[in-house]
Formats: structure tokens, sequence, C-alpha cells
């Protein structure tokens, strides 16, 4: 029989947008929590502006990016400024466990929904604020996206040629570390609040969770005044060791050869038997200090062959070898399909479509991912009349004050 | 918060945060290292350039507030022991390649049978089973088969991976993610289970959702030096200011396009940019160039006044505009900025820990989130090779002082 989802008893208001929040309450609604989602017509979450887009098709409800970061979850649509709308936010805050937001920190303040005073009415929430720097210090006001926090934690001097200015990584990179942090304290939080019977307040800076991947560089300028600066595709334990050209536009394979073993491996691979001889090459050291040699001759062997079919030989001949993967790629990976990394679900408006499973799988307790993101206020109903109890007439009030927009 | 709980931390050099994150939120984590010590101690780099034996800021960096022991897996007598250890434990933590630790009879099975509520948690490249699980990696593969390097780098040359690896810390991240939910349903339950984690699907999360693009059919994106290009419209993230470099978005769209409005307000009256820049449809703007309404030459011609204002300010005048007038705008840090940042400072997020070994304390990066009920504690430096053998062998498993002797005698422990 199957096992009730680990998190089928938790229930969260959710009032994140963007992308490092909004990540932390999909894992939860993957593993049976029910997230009610706030969302307002006059000032609609960014992502549903950013591609990929269903078919292309650049509307609000048609962004793969919203689709993928809120599957699962439950759509409120709430104009705070109405009447009537702030009575909803303190019946759904009676209702949960948890609260989750993600505004610049006065915005709460400025509601009443701050945790002092939400504490006030449910005295054992679980409260979490997620925001760029804190809710505290110099920065605790500036806003932002993910970029900018990359920006100041350093991420952007990590990515780049030697000879260019650094091109940095891809967009939003805090966003992509927060999530998971974010998830791990509340998860700690309920534990906690399940052992003991005790609610909490998480602040947490984007900033300061995603710096936990930069503590080597930090530790190494605290210790010893090393300050790291872009080195593209170097890497002191592995020669060669880099991305090459492949047969194709823009086609390029990753090749990482750690050991002599993987060496003579690639030789072998490469039909090069007088580069497995050459005492020049043999011992890592003699690699590491002719590493621009090497790459040379790898790249004339790799880009005569689609990248697919040399990593099947590289990898088969126990060399780390991988395509560098594009979306077409990764929808065709028969890795990711055996692992159904690519669920098919539906969008209420833009109907069909398709979403990223859980990036873990549990052997008891496997995720559920049956709903893309939904649609502006597209719960509105099951929300106020299923989960809060409002009679229909209270949810005709509502409509007609204009809250539910 | 995970105060009693037992966490076994056999994780290799792909795994060590995880067991950290635990520890960091109060559990018992024993990592476990062969006799000698675990081969991340060997590697660089080290404090003062010392390559010797506890001088490791790759060993430092992912092992506080975890105690250490020795344990040789490689003999019946030390599995036997590992086998008494997880019998008491709440999670088991290891990252080897699918199916090294069920060759020796500690696989999820094995030690399932004698501890139902074990949360077993493996962390591996490809994930456990599949046509690549046996696949060779490295930070650079995982990066390549994840769907994230492709969008790294300056498109007239090969892609290129962050200077410091961070594949498998993504995977860590999840894998304590995932073995917390599973904890919190045993509460309930009180049975465990075998969480499979594969770094190629958690580093995919760094994608921002574009390896869906061929699967729902929408554009695909690609690298460019400073910023990215969505379709055929491409968005610079990075900007030369007068002494170095900033990070800003100049974006469209109903929720974004406010901000481009805001900054070509302000660029417009501080006189560096034309009315015929400041009156564009902001909002819709995206929607114009995807459909050729707008030229794309006349957004160039926007970047281009936008790129003037920042090359005649300075980083920190920039920086000092953006916090006054909500802009977003942030100067690209360097590490050493970083540690300089008055923020940090103000909220006392660095941490100074002792480390007896050394002749001053090392400072690290601090809590992960600050929580008011249980705030997290650098409890514990790094363990030194087998530092707690005696506490746990001795005083935690009951073993006698002559057991202990004969156990290090025969390279055991």
């Amino acid at each position: 029989m199957a096992r009730k989802l680990p998190l089928a008893d938790v229930k969260v208001l959710d009032f994140m947008w963007v992308l490092a929040g909004p990540g932390i309450t999909r894992s939860m609604a993957d593993y049976g929590a029910t997230i009610v989602r706030i969302e307002s017509a006059g000032r609609i979450d960014p992502v549903r502006t950013v591609g990929p887009f269903k078919g292309n098709n650049p509307g609000l409800e048609y962004s793969g990016l919203y689709a993928n970061n809120n599957a699962g979850k439950l759509a409120l649509s709430l104009d705070l400024s109405k009447p009537g709308a702030r009575e909803v936010v303190f019946d759904l805050v009676r209702w949960a466990d948890v609260v989750c937001e993600a505004f610049s920190p006065k915005a709460m303040r400025a509601w009443g929904f701050d945790y002092e005073s939400l504490r006030a009415i449910k005295p054992d929430l679980v409260m979490l604020s997620t925001c760029l720097m804190g809710q505290t210090g110099p920065l605790a006001r500036f806003a932002g996206f993910g970029n900018l926090a990359a920006a100041l934690c350093g991420f952007y001097n990590l990515v780049g040629w030697p000879d260019r200015t650094p091109s940095g990584p891809y967009s939003a990179y805090t966003d992509y570390i927060a999530p998971r942090f974010g998830l791990v304290a509340l998860m700690a939080a309920l534990i906690h609040r399940k052992r003991t019977g005790q609610g909490q307040y998480i602040d947490q800076a984007q900033a300061e969770s995603a710096m936990q991947f930069l503590t080597i560089p930090i530790l190494d300028c605290a210790a010893n005044g090393t300050v790291y600066s872009p080195v593209a595709n170097y890497d002191p334990s592995h020669a060669p060791h880099g991305v090459y050209p492949a047969a194709g536009d823009d086609r390029w394979i990753a090749i990482a050869c750690a050991t002599d073993a993987h060496w003579q491996a690639l030789c072998a691979v490469m039909k090069r038997p007088d580069l497995a001889a050459d005492k020049r090459y043999a011992t890592f050291a003699a690699r590491d200090a002719r590493r621009l040699e090497l790459d040379a001759a790898v790249a004339q062997w790799t880009m005569q062959f689609d990248p697919h079919a040399s990593e099947r030989a590289l990898q088969a001949a126990g060399v780390p070898a991988h395509t560098v993967q594009e979306s077409a790629d990764l929808a065709a990976d028969p890795q990711l399909a055996h692992r159904d990394h690519f669920v098919k679900v539906t969008q209420s408006v833009a109907g069909a479509t398709a979403v990223e499973n859980s990036r873990y799988k549990m052997s008891g307790t496997p995720a559920r991912v049956d709903r893309a993101g939904p649609a502006l206020g597209e719960d509105n109903h099951h929300v106020l009349h299923d989960l809060l109890g409002y009679s229909d007439d209270r949810i005709s009030e509502l409509v007609a004050a204009e809250a539910l927009g | 918060m995970l105060d009693g709980c037992r966490v076994i931390d056999l994780t290799t050099e792909r795994g060590l945060l995880c067991g950290q994150l635990l520890g960091d939120l109060g559990a018992d984590v024993i990592k476990i290292e062969p006799p000698g010590g675990s081969p991340v101690r060997a590697q660089g780099p080290f404090f003062a350039g010392a390559s010797a034996a506890d001088r490791s800021i790759c060993w430092w960096a992912y092992n506080r507030n975890k105690r250490g022991i020795t344990l040789n897996l490689e003999t019946d007598e030390g599995r036997g022991l590992l086998r008494r250890l997880a019998a008491r434990a709440d999670f088991l933590l290891e990252s080897d390649n699918p199916g090294e630790l069920a060759r020796r009879g500690l696989g999820y099975g094995d030690l399932a049978a004698d501890n139902p509520a074990l949360v077993y948690v493996s962390i591996t490249p490809f994930g456990q089973d599949g046509p690549k699980a046996t696949y060779a990696d490295s930070d650079l593969i995982i990066m390549a088969a994840g769907g994230v390097l492709i969008l790294y780098g300056d498109e007239d040359r090969a892609p290129i991976r962050m200077s410091v690896p961070q594949a498998y810390l993504h995977a860590c991240c999840d894998a304590a993610g995932a073995a917390l939910i599973a904890y919190y349903g045993r509460l309930d339950s009180g049975l465990g289970q075998h969480l499979d984690v594969a770094a190629q699907e958690s580093v995919g999360l760094a994608a921002q959702s574009t390896p869906l693009a061929a699967v729902i059919g929408g554009d695909d994106t690609r690298r460019m030096a400073g910023g990215a290009k969505m379709g055929p419209i491409r968005v610079p993230l990075v900007w030369a200011a007068r002494d170095g470099l900033v990070s800003s978005v100049v974006l469209f769209g109903p929720a974004l396009g406010v901000f481009t409005r805001k900054l070509v307000n302000f660029i417009h009256a501080a006189g560096f940019c034309d009315d015929a820049t400041r009156d564009k449809d902001w909002i819709a703007y995206g929607n114009l160039l995807l459909t050729g309404v707008e030229p794309l030459t006349a957004y160039d011609r926007v970047k281009e006044q936008i790129a003037n204002f920042f090359a005649h300010h300075t980083k920190a005048e920039l920086f000092a505009i953006a916090r006054e007038h909500n802009l977003l705008i942030a100067p690209l840090a360097t590490i050493g900025e970083v540690l300089d940042n008055p923020q940090f400072a103000a909220r006392e997020y660095w941490r100074h820990v002792e480390h007896p070994e050394l002749p001053r304390a090392l400072t690290y990066p601090g809590p992960f989130a600050q929580m008011s009920a249980t705030p997290i504690g650098y409890r514990r430096r790094p363990p030194r090779v087998g530092e707690h053998n005696r506490e746990v062998y001795l005083g935690e498993l009951g073993l006698s002082e002559g057991e202990i002797t004969a156990l290090a005698r025969k390279g055991i422990i």
C-alpha cells in the first residue's frame, strides 16, 4: 500500500513570487503539502513574463518557468487594498502551519502581516521571510533579483576567461541556491514544531545562503589573502579538462581526465597511440604543463563527430565525458527519461504542457507532480469554500468588493 | 531542532555539505573516514600554502559540526561496526557510485533490515540506475549533462563553468532537504526510506527552466557574455561602470518593465538618454521586439544610452543611486570585497572558528538562515583524523580498551 506523502498534513500560506521563494514551496508541494499561493492581478508574478513559453506564446499563462516553479500549488487572487481581503489572509494564517513571504522587508509590516502580528493569532506559526540581503542591516531594503545578490556575493567574478571581463553565471544564480537552503531551514523548523509545539521566525538572506557555495574561496581569502579570479575551464586536478568543439552548429563535448588511466583511455578512443606513448604526457604533472597542446589534439578529434557519439565512446572506455546539453538534448536524454524527469501536465489556459519532476527520488513516498502552476485565481472557490469554509454568500461579497482580483 | 538525531556520514568529496547542513541544525553527525583520513584532506588549497595534514581548506569547508571517526569498510569487522552504528542512526548519507555500498553489504536493503526507520540518502552523478548510472563524472561533466554549461560563457568561445566547483553543492542541498522531508514523514509513519539524489537533475535548477524549452515548444536560450540571449533578444546583465563592472537588469513586461521605466526616467533626468528612450512602452516592449514592431536595432540604441550612463559613474555611485531610487544595480564584488561588505558585518554573519592547530581563528561563512527559536550554532570545528574514535567506540558502542587497541592494530580504525 502506498504510504501517505510525508508533508500531507502541512499547510502553507505562500506570499512568495519570482524564483528564490517559490522554489521552496514547489518542493513541499511535490511531497504532499497544501500550498495556497497569493497573487494579485495588479501585481503579477514577474516570472509569468519570462520564458520558455508554451508554444512560444509570451502570454501571462504560458510561461513554462512559472508553471514549473509553481507546480502543485493552489492559486488565490487577492487585492489587499480591497475590503475583506485582509480578513481572508488572517483566516488563512489560522488555517496554515507555515507562512512564507519573499517581499522586501518593509512590505509585510506595512500590511500588518509581520511575524509578531501573525503570531498573535497563530502562536505556533512557522514563518519564513526570504529576501536578497536579509531583514536587518544597511542593505536590508536593497531589493531586486538574484543576479544582484550573485554580484554582491562574488559569483560574477568567478565565471569568465582570464583575458576578458567576467561573463558571470547565467541569470539569477542565487535564486537556484537559496530555495534549497530555505527548504532545509523550513523543514527543520517544522520538525522542531512537531516535536515541541514551538513555532519560529526564519530570516533568510539569499546572499548568506548562497555563500555556502563559496566557502572554499572565502576561507582561502580570509586565511591566505588569495583572491580568486575566473579561470575559464582550467582545473588544477584534471588535464586535459575542457569543453571541446563537436560537429554541428555550437555543439560541444566536455571531457575531464583525472587519472593516467583516463588519459590512456582517451588516447585509445581517439586512436592516438602516439600520444599514449609520448613521455611528454605520461604523468599528470607533464599533462598539466602542456594543456594547450593537449587541448588542440583533443579538439582535432572531437570536432569530427557528433558529441553524443563521442560521449558514448569515451564513457564506454571509462573517460568522464558528456555532451554539453541544450534543451533538445535534455528532452531526448535517456537517463532523464528513465527518471521521468519531464512530467506531462495541463496548464489550465495553455493546455497540455510539461514541468520538471522532483529532483530526487524517494523509495517509499514518490513525489506527486500532476498539476502545472495555477492560473491567476484558479483556485479561489476551492480555497475559500473548501479550505476556509466560507459560504457562497461571503464569497460573493468578496467578489463584489473586487477583493479577489 | 535535530537534537538527538544521529547521522552517519559516509560521503566522499561529493557529499560533504549534506551532513554539515544537518549538523548545523543540531544533529549529531559522525563523519566516517578510512584509517589515515579522507582523501579530501590531501586536497588544496591549504592554510598558509602548506600541503600538510590538517591544513586542507577543502576539508574544513564542509565538515564543521561533525565528529570524526576512522573505520575501514574493506574489512568484515569494519563493516560489522558500521552496521552497529547504522542500527542506531536516523540518517545515513553516502555518495559512492551506485551499488558500491551494496556490494559491501551496506546497501539500503541491508541496513534497513535492522533499522526500518533509517533515512538512507544516496548522492550520485546520475542516480541509482538507468543508462547513465555508471557514467564517469566530474563537476564539469555534471554541469554539461544538466543543461547549465551551455548557458555559461562568451558566445564566440566554448561554454565555461564557474571557476569554483558547484555541481555537488547543489546536489547536497537537495539531499539535505529530501532527508528532512523524509524524516518529517517518519515522525508519523515510523518508516525510513531510500533517497536517490542525482546531481544531473539537481544542477538543472540553475538552468532556470530552460531545459523545458524543447519539450514545450519554446525558444532555446544561449550563452552570451554578461547576459543571456532569449530567443532573438540579447539581454545584458553586466555593464561597465567607470571603475569596474556592475550587474543590472533592463527587462520588459508588466512586472519587470516597471524597473526599466524607473531606470530610464532617472537616466533621462541625469541627461544620458533622449525622450524617445524614456517614453518607450517598457511594459509591452518585449512583445514589440518579438513581433518586429520595434526593430532590434532600436533596442540596441537604448542599450547604448544606458551603457553610456553606467560608463560615466563609478560602481559606488551607481550602487548609491540604486539604493536611493530603488533601481536594480549592484557592483560585481571580488571575494575580498565580499568579506568587507558592511551588510554582512552588521548581521554578524562571519563566524570566527578557533582551530587549536592554527595560530589564529578562521573566518567561515555564517549560518545559511537566521532562526529565531533554534539558532544555527557553529558548535564544532571540522574534526581531525580519528578525533572522536574513543568517544564513539568506547563511550557509545561500548567497546573495551583492549578491543580498540586490537582494531587499531588490525588497521580497522
